[in-house]
């Protein structure tokens, strides 16, 4: 059979958001997914962070689900109040969602020392939250309620430590950001990372709350 | 870089861009990106684990049938679980555990769509790549990690677990409950880790079968195979994070004191554990909300391979796509709300039993649509009987064969009784387990050629599965009437029981276990054949050695780097048109345009 090889011109690679610090070399691209598709590269990673997020929910769901199950369970579970320290950490986080809005706003109008700036930030904030945290095991301690102690305070472990797992990679992205930006090479997937790190973020955010309402109302 | 020479299959392409090969040793071979060398790493890992759980089973039935007898080599390797070479009981059922997790985990999930799949999916969907091959990469390395925690479980103080793959609480929870030590641990660890791995490739496949498809490849062109990948890797990512949730959970109530599956006033042993109020029946929520969707997990890469491979090979299109499409979707939906059927007996109530059941028997609705669309494409076709339509062909009568005994089981009044019987291990292993290993069979033999560029033996291929079809029916099919007896699973000892005497159960037993061996001596035949065909089979330089339609069929052998070389190829049509009317040969690739496919002629003539 003849070949009959028409290559067509390959598509402008055309970049989303605002202006760029220095010229992206075109064939490189974020890994080598290839294809065509190199310029949406940007959706790609959000669509990621949205299937992450899915597996995420299921772990958080089946901690519900047995959380709830266990509680109705047997007699030995012994409500506690909550560290008050939590209400500030959740401020904290609140907060760290406008910061990382922030860094993108920065980026996006192509201002590298805002972004580095504002991403710094949030990760301070971030690491704020789960300084926080810690300090809420310790008041609980304190009080002698541990891990152990009863089914009530082992979920409160469980959660806030499984979410606090999860932020910490939240952190290590933003920190991966950070690194990259100050090196202020050619960094194609740049834009990428930004806004799948900051839509994972504000996921975490969601999370919390949830979270925290869980422990709050289903005591 | 050498240029690729695309092939005249392709009608029309987009350029894009090459990407470089890497020199070095480690970064081709051992920590590399490229999808091919880790869907390869991925199998070799699933080689290894798939012979060492096939050893495991072979000790499993040797005790059964020889309790007493002495195997210096056991004595030798097993110094403490086999003293003199004699298997104790407890050592029964580590290997029986060690044989469920090492089949499940590492062959089951592993092989059909980390190995396969990663293989194939981006070539045929026209990608250089998966989405993120780094996360690739980290996917297999993790799940290495996971396959060594497994593997060190036999080594340490105590010996492997001993409370099935299914890790019931409490004697998974409760250290006191079994002699063993750290191999629990080992083991609920190595499944978190496992998790963890399953989790990252799931994101990847669907990303990269949702982003990464060529022009013109809509998803209702997708091959039959990509879709089961697509379904699998979804199933993954909502299973799996429920499972490493209560592994997290047992992982606790094991070594820190909390009580989320382990009952309080429980005693073992005359002592009385230190736990109050938790719940092993939590456990087996948990668990089987995962181990359901598990079971497509496995099961369904397979279809997919066998859809494909069956209508290759009778020339004829898949009958009825569509509706295998919307089938391999209610499987995977319905999958997710059935696992009440695995606790029949945990003392749930009667409704919450009949609604799990009614729902249980729906699926055999998709399944039946499948097997239908499956005979349906072979009915009538022009059939070649080459050994990859052997072994799906074996996988539809042993999917069928497996799925009837699921409607027995299905049933909660006939399931009290069957349950816990070799019933029930006939029927998962015919439908799970060899079903899905006959689907890897025909992948391996239909994509040898397109992998190594050789062929395997054809001669060999076909004596393999002749007996290895012949012997799994052998092993399982009278498992079924033992378990009618009922004969329970999971004892070590069966030659001393007293009721079984009279049944010929011992005679049966017997004959299973000579099965199995010989079974098992078939393996090595395919083993020599993988290996010696790799480096001494017959050439095969050919692009489309089976006359397939789908892209990997359109690219260099063995593929080259970045699959399509900086191209990616236009898709006209769907993944199965064999025999058109009209058409120039009885096959059109999906890269080929009308013209290629009917000539010039044809479309000058306006038809």
């Amino acid at each position: 059979m003849p070949a009959t090889l028409t290559a067509t011109e390959p598509r402008p690679k055309t970049r989303r958001g605002g202006g760029d610090f220095v010229t992206v070399p075109p064939v490189r691209d974020g890994g080598w997914g290839g294809g065509p598709n190199d310029d949406r590269v940007v959706q790609r990673y959000k669509l990621a962070t949205w299937i992450g997020m899915g597996g995420i929910v299921m772990f958080f769901a089946a901690m519900t689900s047995a959380m709830v199950v266990r509680q109705g369970l047997a007699g030995d579970w012994q409500p506690f109040s909550l560290p008050p320290v939590l209400y500030a950490s959740t401020v904290v986080l609140l907060l760290s969602s406008f910061t990382v809005a922030r860094a993108r706003h920065e980026a996006s109008s192509g201002d590298p020392a805002g972004l580095r700036r504002w991403v710094n930030i949030s990760a301070i904030l971030g690491l704020a939250f789960l300084a926080g945290q810690v300090l809420g095991w310790q008041a609980l301690a304190v009080r002698g309620i541990y891990l152990a102690s009863n089914p009530a305070s082992s979920f409160y472990y469980v959660l806030t430590a499984g979410h606090g797992a999860h932020l910490l990679g939240g952190i290590v992205a933003l920190g991966y950001i950070w690194a990259r930006v100050r090196g202020r090479r050619p960094w194609p997937t740049r834009e990428a990372a930004l806004e799948a790190m900051a839509l994972y973020w504000h996921f975490m955010d969601v999370l919390w709350i949830y979270i925290l309402g869980l422990l709050l109302f289903w005591r | 870089m050498t240029e690729v020479q695309l092939s005249p299959e392709v009608a029309e392409f987009t350029e894009v861009h090459r990407h470089p090969e890497p020199k070095r040793f480690i970064w081709k071979y051992i920590f590399s990106v490229d999808h091919k060398i880790i869907g390869i790493q991925y199998l070799l890992l699933a080689l290894v684990a798939v012979f060492v759980g096939m050893a495991l089973s072979l000790l499993v039935r040797l005790r059964l049938v020889w309790p007493a007898e002495s195997i210096p080599l056991l004595g030798w390797l097993f110094p403490v679980g086999a003293p003199d070479g004699v298997m104790t009981p407890e050592f029964y059922l580590a290997m029986l555990t060690m044989h469920g997790t090492m089949m499940v985990f590492m062959v089951l999930t592993t092989a059909p769509q980390g190995g396969f799949g990663n293989y194939f999916l981006p070539i045929q969907i026209g990608a250089a790549d998966m989405a993120f091959p780094r996360l690739n990469m980290l996917s297999f390395w993790t799940t290495f990690v996971s396959f060594l925690l497994l593997m060190a479980a036999f080594f340490v103080e105590g010996g492997a677990p001993m409370s099935g793959w299914t890790g019931y609480p409490p004697l998974s929870a409760v250290p006191e409950a079994t002699v063993q030590g750290v191999g629990q641990d080992l083991w609920i660890a190595s499944i978190a880790v496992f998790c963890i791995a399953s989790l990252l490739a799931a994101l990847n496949f669907i990303v990269t079968t949702l982003d990464l498809r060529a022009e013109g490849l809509t998803m209702m062109r997708l091959p039959l195979t990509c879709w089961t990948w697509f379904v699998t890797a979804i199933l993954a990512l909502l299973a799996f994070g429920v499972l490493l949730a209560a592994g997290v959970l047992l992982l606790m109530d094991r070594n820190v004191g909390t009580s989320f599956f382990v009952p309080g006033g429980l005693v073992v042993s005359d002592k009385q554990i230190d736990h109050s109020g938790g719940s092993p029946i939590l456990w087996q929520h948990l668990f089987w909300f995962f181990g359901h969707p598990e079971v497509y997990i496995a099961i369904l890469p397979g279809m997919g391979v066998t859809s494909h491979v069956l209508s290759t090979f009778a020339r004829k299109t898949v009958f009825g796509y569509k509706a295998m499409v919307y089938a391999i979707l209610a499987i995977g939906l319905l999958g997710f709300v059935v696992w009440g059927h695995h606790m029949f007996v945990s003392g749930m109530s009667p409704m919450s039993a009949m609604v799990f059941s009614v729902l249980t028997m729906c699926i055999g609705v998709p399944s039946a649509i499948k097997t239908f669309n499956w005979i349906g494409t072979m009915w009538g076709g022009k059939i070649r009987f080459t050994s990859p339509m052997l072994y799906s062909i074996g996988f539809v009568s042993l999917f069928v064969s497996g799925g009837l005994s699921g409607i027995f089981l299905g049933q909660p009044t006939i399931d009290l009784f069957f349950h816990d019987t070799y019933f029930v291990v006939a029927h998962f292993h015919l439908i799970m387990g060899v079903a899905a290993i006959f689907g890897m069979f025909a992948g391996m033999t239909f994509w040898f050629p397109k992998m190594f560029a050789k062929r395997m033996d054809e001669r060999l291929s076909k004596f393999h599965f002749w007996v290895t079809f012949t012997g799994v029916y052998a092993i399982f099919g009278p498992m079924h009437y033992l378990g009618m007896l009922p004969h329970p699973r999971r004892y070590a000892e069966i030659t001393s029981v007293d009721y079984l005497g009279t049944t010929g159960a011992e005679g049966l037993h017997w004959f299973i276990t000579i099965a199995a061996i010989v079974t098992i001596l078939a393996q090595f035949v395919f083993l020599y054949n993988f290996i010696y065909s790799i480096f001494k089979g017959a050439a095969c330089a050919e692009e489309n050695p089976w006359e397939a339609t789908t892209l990997e069929w359109a690219i260099p052998t063995p593929p080259p780097h970045d699959n399509f070389g900086g191209k990616v190829p236009h898709v006209y049509r769907g993944a199965y048109d064999f025999s058109l009317p009209g058409a120039k040969r009885d096959f059109a690739m999906q890269c080929n345009n009308d013209e290629a496919v009917y000539g010039a002629a044809k479309e000058a003539s306006g038809d």
